[in-house]
């Protein structure tokens, strides 16, 4: 009876968490989007958004408190538990980082970085980490998260070339100085974002393991 | 009902010991009372002849040990009593066996002592002479007898009780063991207690039911599934707590998702915020809709609520794949626009010629010109009415006659056609090949030839050639229209079969096409189910080929 109500109180974090983590995937996609189409309107949604994260993120926050305290999970159940609260962590950074960036659009007057191609793969990478580490956390699958992880070398690389490419835009437009330095810091947060995907993929892999990176046995 | 049978043994045996043992303690009981009675009233009446013969000397000389005689006269005094002295004894006129004796010779009364344990029986005779002789004897009472014979009667029925305990235990089993036994599966085939036989029957009734029941479901099961897997709709059923109940083959393929994700939540396969936004708003208001994108194509999804019994038990996903009707639906809006245009172009230009000659602004010499501008542009207006009205005819798909088509022949007559324009260029145009009979519409296959060739003929530079050349190829007919033009730049040339698209738009003017051409073609050659290609290089030229089956 008592374990029942556990699974079910289990499977409603498991949800919530999921949401979340689309929501994450939602305000990321619509912020790329906002940078590429130079759309203002559709950065008030990614803010909403943000907002939204927070909320989920206190609720989740109370769930796992309450299950902690409620029922002392041990082993598996302790993991799953520990691993959200670190999740929701990641997940809360990414929708503020996605809100950051929706920001930092809104100043550059329609402007879409295509001086830059880098950005662009960039925010797509990003997206596709966070998906990657979501789906990975929603079908238990080592394999996705070890794909996300390793995606995060191309973001990095990515954003080296982004900062050559924006050095080389602010030497032969000393104007656009301001510009590039709007372009560098949203390329700055795509490459964080890449980061919190991974911090995902890694508890999503500790929850499954009980290894937690660079740990043996 | 082991227990039960055991309990019902071990009271049956324990009632009948105590039964058995009442009855038997009452019988001897009232067998040594009377043997008793027998003996006192023998002796009573022996000491009442002696007491008659010899007076009281008779019964100070007695000594008895086992009863007390007492003498008593008419008035109830005692005369003289064997165990204490006469005289200090009270009347003894009012008890009962004297009374009894005095009035009827005989008496007779038991008195019991206060613990009911002792009694003493009392006989009386009268005398001759008035008095009154009672004897009597105490005696143990049937409850004296009961508490001196309670031990050994315990330990017996102690014992029998263990033994029947025994014997019960052994006899319930023994009775339990075929039931125990029963085969339920299958209740005709046991050979037990013909009591159970009803029940057994009962059972076996029930079994049929619910195999046919079963098997019923199952029909119904396969019966929706067939359904659901043929759908080209995707169709995912949930519960009340959103977990996947059921989600055919079209829904798996939209969502991405395996077959193993029945049972569990929705949210696993499918995640985004409008959709379970959209469920969740079924399941309050019993119905949502929302589009969403997925794979390239557009769908449009229904969740509906569903209940039994005044809940809830869950909802029901439908997925149209919407991406050609929003194709379409995007079409039509961009045709009726690009229509409104083209035919307004024309007319602004008639309404200007005409404004200008209302208000005498166009002098005499130049009325002849300003004519010919309206009549151009009507002539416009209507060629591009004509082919609108073509272009909705084959939209349509109405009927028009098939009959066998010589391309080669219908070739020679477009050229005819169009000889004078080319001449007007300087163009050559020639049809050469075989004679290649299809089975197609004439007036489609004219419409065909007449649109490339004019194409051909419109688009080409000052003294340019075009070739038809009709044959076949493999077992298709061909149509090869080749100019000597200005071609299509690769990245127009997808485009060119849309409706009202021009590459070069400022050209429309001077070329007065009507940009529906080569969309007639397009429609021609697919009402005919034939197929066509484009090739071209910017600067040398155009060829564009038609295949029709044999």
């Amino acid at each position: 009876m008592m374990r029942s109500r556990f699974d079910e109180q289990l499977a409603t974090l498991n949800n919530e968490l999921t949401q979340m983590g689309a929501m994450c995937e939602e305000a990321i996609a619509a912020a790329s989007k906002a940078l590429a189409m130079g759309d203002v309107k559709l950065t008030e949604k990614v803010l909403s958004l943000d907002e939204e994260i927070n909320r989920m993120e206190r609720m989740i926050e109370t769930l796992c408190l309450k299950l902690l305290l409620q029922q002392q999970p041990v082993a598996g159940d302790l993991r799953q538990i520990s691993a959200a609260l670190k999740m929701i962590t990641d997940m809360e950074r990414i929708g503020t980082q996605a809100a950051d960036i929706a920001e930092i659009i809104t100043f550059l007057d329609g402007r879409t970085g295509e001086e830059c191609g880098y950005i662009r793969f960039m925010a797509e990478a990003a997206s596709q980490m966070v998906t990657e580490s979501i789906d990975a956390f929603v079908k238990q699958d080592a394999l996705l998260a070890d794909t996300a992880i390793e995606r995060d070398d191309e973001v990095d690389r990515l954003f080296l070339q982004v900062k050559a490419s924006l050095i080389q835009l602010i030497a032969e437009n000393p104007k656009d100085g301001g510009y590039a330095l709007d372009l560098l810091m949203i390329a700055k947060y795509f490459e964080r974002i890449g980061d919190h995907a991974v911090n995902i993929a890694e508890w999503v892999l500790f929850s499954m393991t009980g290894v937690h990176k660079g740990e043996t046995g | 009902m082991t227990k039960k049978i055991f309990k019902s043994i071990v009271l049956a045996a324990g009632g009948v010991l105590c039964a058995s043992f009442v009855i038997i303690m009452g019988c001897l009981y009232e067998y040594f009372t009377n043997v008793q009675s027998r003996q006192l009233e023998s002796e009573l009446s022996l000491a009442a002849a002696a007491v008659e013969e010899s007076g009281q000397t008779y019964l100070e000389g007695l000594k008895p040990e086992q009863y007390r005689l007492t003498w008593v006269d008419q008035n109830g005094d005692v005369l003289y009593d064997t165990q204490s002295d006469g005289k200090t004894m009270e009347n003894h006129g009012d008890r009962e066996e004297i009374q009894e004796a005095m009035r009827n010779g005989v008496g007779k009364s038991v008195r019991y002592s206060t613990t009911l344990l002792e009694k003493t029986i009392y006989y009386a005779q009268k005398l001759k002479d008035g008095s009154v002789l009672r004897i009597s004897v105490s005696g143990v009472t049937v409850w004296f007898l009961v508490l001196g014979m309670l031990q050994p009667v315990l330990v017996v029925m102690t014992g029998a009780l263990i033994l029947s305990g025994i014997l019960a235990g052994r006899l319930s089993r023994h009775i339990m063991e075929p039931l125990n036994n029963l085969d339920l599966e299958k209740p005709l085939e046991n050979d037990t207690y013909e009591e159970i036989a009803p029940l057994l029957n009962r059972i076996h009734k029930q079994h049929q039911q619910i195999a046919m029941q079963l098997s019923e479901l199952q029909q119904k099961n396969d019966e929706f599934a067939q359904i659901t897997q043929g759908m080209t709709e995707g169709l995912v059923l949930l519960n009340e707590k959103n977990r996947i109940v059921s989600i055919n083959p079209a829904a798996l393929k939209l969502f991405s998702a395996q077959p193993s994700c029945i049972d569990k939540d929705f949210l696993t396969i499918e995640r985004s915020h409008d959709l379970s936004g959209a469920i969740q708003d079924a399941l309050l208001n019993g119905h949502s809709e929302i589009t969403m994108e997925r794979n390239g194509k557009e769908y449009q999804l229904h969740v509906n609520r569903i209940e039994s019994g005044g809940t809830v038990i869950g909802s029901v996903l439908l997925a149209f794949d919407i991406t050609e009707t929003a194709n379409a639906e995007r079409n039509r809006r961009e045709f009726t626009a690009n229509v409104s245009h083209e035919l307004k172009t024309p007319l602004q230009s008639i309404m200007g010629s005409a404004e200008l000659m209302e208000n005498g602004l166009v002098k005499a010499e130049d009325m002849p010109r300003f004519v010919g501008h309206i009549r151009t542009e009507a002539q416009r207006l209507v060629t591009l009415i004509e082919d609108i009205i073509r272009l909705s005819r084959l939209d349509e798909g109405s009927e028009m006659p098939f009959e066998d088509v010589d391309l080669y022949e219908a070739a020679k007559e477009t050229v005819a056609e169009l000889q004078t324009a080319a001449a007007a260029e300087n163009i050559k145009v020639t049809v050469s090949g075989e004679r290649v009979c299809v089975r197609a519409v004439r007036q489609l296959v004219g419409e065909i030839l007449f649109n490339l060739c004019d194409n051909a003929i419109k688009y080409n530079k000052k003294g340019g050639t075009v070739e038809i050349i009709t044959g076949r190829e493999e077992n298709m007919a061909v149509i090869s229209v080749k100019d000597s033009g200005i071609g299509i730049p690769p990245e127009y040339q997808a485009r060119v079969f849309e409706r009202f698209y021009r590459v070069d738009k400022s050209r429309s003017k001077e070329s007065g096409g009507t940009g529906l051409g080569l969309s007639i073609v397009k429609h021609a050659v697919q009402y005919l189910h034939g197929s066509i290609d484009l090739r071209s290089t910017p600067g040398e030229g155009t060829v564009i080929r038609v295949w029709f089956r044999l």
